[in-house]
């Protein structure tokens, strides 16, 4: 239920989001029900974005698709961060954590890790916060699908998704190399926010992980 | 596009992203983890999150928003301050950003400001 509590917090800050991806599928020329089944299926804002986009930019379907798996490669870390604490558990419901596994959710996992470590009751956070993030999120999404963005823009709710993560973040960063990864990444990821395939935000991150093994490596010098 | 071919993109990226999500904690989940692998991984979850705020906070309608817009960046600073402050609270770290952003926003017009 903490899960569940935890999560009703952030459901506005994603609203605009889900509506602008509702939006964008439609107008990238996806039928209806294929509208609908994307953010159900992908469960994942940015590459459902980043595939609009380049649907609207008349790109082939192959690169498109391509392209909104690149945008999602680095839920391959999570995945690693999360596969030593699931191993004791059967097969189908490790697939299941794996299927909702988004930003988000793994940051409050990481947050959870540091207040609590070696919790037992993880699993039944995740499953608490993702029944809340993945309804809403298709909800939300399928109401832009419809309704178009209802939500003005004067409002600036978009400004809520980084704040979620600076909240995350301030957490993280109290040792000196975790605080140049971040700082590393932030700076690379907006420098390199111009490359194509928004290859930016991964090249990003690689600089990030390169800037906090440079810091590591002065402080053992 | 065809229904046909709407769908073949819904079903690429969903069985991808999966295959994805799925990698270490399903596929190779019986290998143990390399320690290089382990120590990597600690650097560059803040990497990303790193990214994720920044290109957030500086990336406005898919450009690089210009000093013109420096409410987003000191409302941003300011909730991270706040953060710091209080642990990391959510509701407090959510509110005192969207505020501050306002404010600031509301000042600028206010006053002029560039």
């Amino acid at each position: 239920m903490e899960g569940v509590r935890n999560t009703l917090i952030i459901v506005p800050s994603y609203i605009p989001f889900a509506l602008v991806c509702g939006v964008a599928s439609v107008t990238a020329g996806l039928t209806t029900s294929a509208a609908i089944g994307l953010p159900a299926l992908v469960f994942g804002g940015s590459a459902q974005a980043v595939v609009t986009q380049f649907l609207q930019n008349a790109a082939s379907l192959w690169i498109a698709v391509l392209s909104g798996l690149v945008v999602n490669l680095r839920m391959m870390v999570y995945s690693a961060a999360l596969a030593p604490k699931l191993r004791h558990l059967p097969r189908g419901k490790r697939m299941l954590v794996a299927a909702f596994l988004v930003d988000n959710l793994f940051a409050f996992l990481q947050q959870r890790e540091r207040e609590r470590p070696g919790d037992p009751h993880w699993v039944e956070y995740y499953a608490g916060m993702t029944l809340i993030l993945w309804p809403s999120w298709a909800l939300f999404c399928v109401v832009g699908v419809f309704a178009g963005n209802i939500i003005p823009a004067s409002w600036q709710l978009d400004f809520a998704i980084p704040l979620s993560f600076v909240a995350i973040l301030a957490n993280s960063v109290r040792q000196m190399p975790l605080l140049a990864a971040a700082v590393g990444g932030g700076i690379a990821s907006v420098l390199l926010f111009t490359l194509p395939l928004k290859l930016g935000l991964i090249a990003g991150c690689l600089c990030g992980l390169l800037a906090g093994l440079l810091v590591e490596r002065m402080q053992k010098a | 596009m065809t229904e046909l071919e709407s769908w073949s993109v819904v079903a690429g990226l969903a069985v991808g992203t999966f295959l994805i999500r799925y990698s270490f904690i399903g596929l190779f989940a019986q290998r143990d983890m390399p320690p290089w692998l382990e120590h990597g991984l600690k650097l560059l979850v803040p990497a990303i999150f790193g990214a994720i705020v920044a290109s957030g906070v500086a990336i406005s309608g898919g450009a690089i928003a210009g000093w013109t817009h420096w409410p987003r960046y000191a409302a941003a600073l300011i909730a991270f301050g706040v953060a710091l402050r209080f642990n990391g609270n959510l509701p407090l770290t959510l509110i005192s950003g969207m505020v501050a952003l306002h404010a600031l926003t509301a000042l600028q017009g206010w006053l002029a400001l560039p």
